[in-house]
């Protein structure tokens, strides 16, 4: 009988607001995620960074796909790498995950393409973003930590900047 | 020897950088002096680096100074290492950062109709979301350039007396809350006492800017761009902006063009005669507004009034010119570039200011600037 007492286009009214509001509330970390996300884009595409660049993959705005090319001076000099960043809804508090989906021959790069760098772990800050994360493994290409490799092979070879590109250019598959 | 003592014996180090022990203090601006900022350098002060947006409720961190929205840097902090996201330097808690109230303050003054903003900015990233892929983005462009016709007819509603209003941007604050800040279009255009926007739907610029995008999204290319909703020109890299200003009746005309730097001087008079046919021909259905421009936008546009009559429009209406560092103002030739004239006249790496005046009946040898207007300029141009 309850029902009786309420005015039926409150509650439409009521449960319309409610939803809405769970609606924007569920949407809203996704949506500053996608904001911050876009305002990167727009920065990426108009600071005009040499030899890095990154787009979202699809339509879908939490995966990209970012290309690095090797740095002149380097062994890696001519050659252009394709790479996933996918952003966890986190994001920019915890880390993209960012992988090589070219082959990267490479001390920190292993045969999955995953990359051990300290930035994309623990070191990362909210302040990095898609631009800051592709100039730092830019120059990870040209400078290696040794210490740590998760291609030991490369870790050895590197040692023969010849030899290292001799290799690197003949086995380089886009 | 009481200085002495006291620099031999530190009973507290500050850790002072090199540029803090020697920098001389800011004298503080008493005398209601005008300073200039270009809103790309006010947008990095006044943004947050986490969210990229602009602060809300402004939380500074008590040792390195730096600045955080209270939302962003508490969930930093929670989910993170306990550092400055910006310097490392540890930060135990939230004790280790202080409200920054004064420049909440400071933005609310430089901003004060920023729950307008905020809320556009919602629904154009809401049609973002829907359509940001490489198609979409020049779709979007159509989508804003519809949508801005529709605020068009909003706008007429309120008339404000945006040539009184100086500060920081230009003085869009009072006129149009949409579009400070967000620039959602990539040509902004003011005009003195009206408060409105006007978007041309069929110029160069227009086209160019959206083909420039799309060729941009994999590459690096020249700077260009165009209207895009919701996108922030602002941040342009080194897009030529250029502006107009129209010192011809007793209120300032301050167009804003975002546009390729391969555009000729010739494609510019040309947009600008197309754009001041438009307006004139809106003008013209809106009584309430006409009394008031009635002193600049006709008389400063012989041979263009009339809304209908698009097809006149030509780029010798127009002649643009160009302050040389002598104070004087140089025609310039509409066969040069943009580009040319940034390399030739201009020089700094801030957005290309240009003036104009009409070129037929009343040759416009713009007169000396006043002081007044010379700084109107430096103000309003951005």
């Amino acid at each position: 009988m309850a029902s009786q007492n309420m005015d039926p286009a409150a509650t439409t009214a009521a449960s319309t607001a409610a939803l809405k509001g769970n609606e924007s509330g569920g949407s809203a970390a996704r949506g500053s995620v996608s904001k911050r996300l876009q305002q990167e884009l727009m920065t990426l595409m108009m600071s005009g960074d040499k030899g890095i660049s990154a787009f979202p993959e699809t339509d879908n705005l939490f995966k990209w796909i970012g290309t690095i090319d090797g740095a002149q001076g380097t062994v890696y000099d001519g050659l252009r790498y394709r790479l996933s960043l996918e952003f966890p809804a986190g994001y920019p508090y915890q880390a993209p995950r960012v992988k090589f989906v070219t082959p990267c021959f490479h001390p920190n790069v292993d045969d999955q393409g995953f990359i051990c760098l300290d930035i994309l772990k623990d070191k990362w800050s909210a302040l990095y973003d898609v631009r800051s994360i592709l100039l730092s493994i830019q120059s990870l290409l040209g400078e290696p930590n040794n210490e740590s490799p998760l291609n030991t092979a490369a870790a050895k070879l590197w040692g023969d900047q010849e030899a290292f590109k001799a290799y690197l250019h003949a086995t380089f598959q886009k | 020897m009481a200085a002495p003592v006291n620099i031999q014996t530190p009973s507290k180090t500050w850790e002072l950088s090199l540029y803090e022990l020697h920098r001389s203090p800011q004298e503080a601006i008493m005398d209601g002096t005008e300073v200039a900022v270009s809103p790309r350098s006010l947008h990095s002060e006044l943004m947050c680096p986490i969210c990229l947006d602009m602060l809300k409720n402004t939380m500074t961190t008590k040792e390195c100074l730096h600045r955080f929205c209270s939302d962003c840097i508490v969930t930093a902090l929670r989910s993170g290492n306990k550092e400055c996201p910006t310097c490392r330097k540890k930060l135990v808690s939230r004790r280790s950062l202080r409200r920054d109230s004064n420049f909440d303050a400071l933005i609310s003054k430089i901003y004060p109709s920023r729950d307008e903003y905020e809320a556009h900015q919602r629904r154009v990233l809401e049609r973002l979301n829907r359509l940001h892929n490489k198609e979409a983005l020049s779709s979007s462009i159509e989508e804003g350039l519809r949508q801005q016709a529709r605020y068009r007819n909003h706008r007429v509603k309120k008339p404000t007396q945006e040539s009184d209003n100086t500060t920081f941007s230009g003085g869009e604050e009072n006129g149009d809350a949409r579009s400070h800040l967000s620039h959602d279009s990539g040509i902004r255009g003011r005009l003195g006492g009206r408060g409105r926007q006007r978007q041309p739907h069929s110029s160069t610029e227009t086209t160019r800017g959206g083909a420039g995008l799309r060729d941009r999204a994999g590459v690096q290319t020249t700077p260009t761009a165009g209207p895009r909703p919701g996108l922030q020109p602002d941040q342009v890299g080194h897009t030529t902006g250029l502006s107009t200003l129209n010192k011809y009746s007793h209120y300032f005309l301050c167009r804003y063009v975002k546009t390729t730097a391969n555009a000729t001087v010739d494609h510019l008079s040309k947009y600008l005669a197309l754009r001041v046919a438009l307006e004139d021909g809106h003008a013209d259905g809106d009584p309430e507004d006409r009394g008031r421009d009635e002193g600049g936008g006709s008389e400063g546009t012989p041979g263009s009034g009339g809304g209908s009559s698009l097809g006149h429009v030509s780029e010798k209406q127009y002649t643009i010119y160009i302050l040389t560092r002598g104070g004087q103002f140089s025609t310039l030739n509409g066969s040069l570039t943009l580009e040319l004239v940034n390399e030739k006249y201009w020089k700094v790496r801030k957005p290309l200011e240009l003036y104009y005046a009409p070129t037929k009946e009343q040759q416009p040898a713009p007169a000396p600037p006043s002081p007044q207007w010379a700084k109107r300029a430096a103000l309003n141009f951005r």
